[in-house]
């Protein structure tokens, strides 16, 4: 059953995953409660991405694929998944198939949360790699961050989500800071499309999306409106190609020597 | 110091420390193992030497010391890939390398040349064309053309047409192009495009990475 704030049964479950960012309140509960949370949508098991084939077309967001791929192969009680504005119908739609493939509960949330957060992480002087770490782990908790990082001037940016291959990241010199939905996970609001549609105009930019997501529209258009922009989408792995051209961006445009 | 072109299926290379050198072309399948440079780019470049820029680097500071334009857009098109740079006041505005969809191009034109055993130089630009995305599927429409009853040599001057065109929109459908690589020397790929065309030739990665050394270009690479 679909609904805005779902409950976790008390005592019930010991390990839970969850996919996109569940409501708040939800994952507060879940601290609680102590639980264990795994975040689907990073690479946790070594099982082949093809295994989600038999559900999922080959040709779909990667990030869900790798959901699937670990809601198959680990031992979950339960599986929350967002599916408002702040994720996608894609994984509306995996939610649907996961429901009906596991033996556990699959519920699906709508995350509205408009409480924000601030957003000190995107704008500090941590490694890229490091940044989007530390984000993608504050999903799996309710409280504030506390000793938040000094902010950095930027010379660079990174708009998008959370890439499904991290070591792309590690291309941007650490003053790079973090726009698009990363952003909006930090400040802990995913459904916040104003925030997600900000960037630096100052700044190179490059606009991120994964392949087959429907994110790329909006990443190669803010790219097109961006004075200094690179538009790039990649699906499972970073290529070659993909790889070169952010490294010839990146130092065309001044940024890296 | 020696400088290298690795590309798919030739690799290209200058000693720049040899004054008047000219650049040598060797097929990459008769690369010895032990070829080394000081600088390489190029799909195989990284395995030959110390040091390795990316083949867009290359290509847009090779353009930077070619092209006298504040504004223009410079095109590669290789056996395996396309890439282009767009600069607006001398400065990077666009680029694009399309090592998937794009794939194989060059290669197939070359591959159809001698399968076909065809002069390119003696082929009309047509006034149809295939909506070719790749070497691979555009080699399709040819065998079907073929067999419909079309001359070879139509169908796939309808072919390198599609190419032509494909790489055209790849780089923003420009007003003018500068085109590197070694299609520079096929006039029917050339006269293909529905824009006008600068071939640069086939040596403007060398040139970029002359560049990168702060060495000036000998004039041998045009």
């Amino acid at each position: 059953m679909t609904g805005a704030s779902p409950t976790i049964p008390h005592g019930l479950y010991k390990k839970i995953g969850i996919i996109g960012m569940p409501p708040l309140a939800l994952i507060r509960e879940a601290n609680v409660q102590g639980l264990s949370i795994l975040d689907l949508d990073e690479p946790l098991v070594k099982a082949d991405l093809e295994s989600a084939s038999p559900y999922l077309p080959k040709v779909y967001c990667a990030i869900l694929r790798t959901a699937v791929v670990n809601a198959l192969h680990l031992e979950l009680d339960a599986i929350y998944a967002d599916t408002g504005p702040g994720k996608c119908d894609c994984a509306l739609h995996t939610a649907t198939i996961l429901a009906d493939v596991l033996k556990i509960p699959v519920i699906k949330t709508i995350n509205i949360d408009s409480e924000s957060f601030g957003a000190p992480i995107c704008q500090s002087g941590l490694p890229l790699l490091a940044k989007m770490q530390a984000i993608t782990a504050g999903v799996k908790s309710a409280a504030p961050r506390l000793n938040p990082p000094p902010p950095c001037p930027p010379t660079a940016a990174f708009w998008g989500v959370p890439p499904r291959d991290f070591s792309i990241l590690e291309l941007f010199p650490d003053t790079t800071h973090i726009y698009g939905w990363a952003r909006c996970m930090e400040n802990k609001t995913p459904a916040d499309h104003e925030l997600e549609a900000e960037y630096n105009p100052e700044v190179p930019t490059v606009f991120f999306a994964q392949s087959f997501c429907a994110k790329t529209a909006l990443a190669r258009y803010l790219a097109g409106r961006h004075p200094h922009a690179l538009y790039l989408d990649l699906d499972a792995h970073t290529t070659s190609s993909a790889r070169a051209k952010i490294q010839a961006f990146l130092e065309l445009s001044g940024v890296m020597p | 110091m020696i400088i290298g072109d690795f590309g798919t299926s030739y690799c290209k290379f200058l000693d720049l420390s040899i004054p008047d050198a000219e650049p040598r072309i060797i097929a990459s399948k008769e690369l010895s193992r032990e070829t080394r440079v000081d600088i390489a780019t190029g799909h195989n470049g990284k395995r030959f030497a110390g040091r390795y820029i990316n083949e867009l680097i290359a290509l847009a500071r090779g353009g930077e010391t070619m092209i006298e334009e504040d504004d223009f857009v410079l095109l590669d098109c290789g056996s395996r890939d396309i890439k282009f740079v767009k600069y607006t006041k001398r400065k990077l505005a666009d680029m694009g390398w399309n090592a998937e969809c794009g794939a194989s191009m060059g290669f197939t034109i070359e591959l159809l040349e001698r399968y076909y055993d065809l002069d390119y130089t003696s082929l009309m630009v047509p006034e149809q064309t295939f909506f070719v995305t790749c070497g691979v599927l555009g080699m399709s429409d040819i065998f079907d053309t073929v067999i419909s009853g079309v001359p070879v040599e139509e169908a796939v001057a309808r072919f390198v047409k599609g190419i032509a065109i494909n790489a055209y929109r790849f780089a923003g459908s420009p007003a003018k192009i500068y085109l590197s690589g070694g299609l520079c020397a096929n006039p029917l790929f050339i006269g293909s495009f529905p824009c006008q065309v600068v071939p640069l030739g086939r040596f403007v990665l060398l040139r970029g990475l002359a560049a990168a050394a702060g060495l000036p270009s000998p004039p041998s690479l045009g």
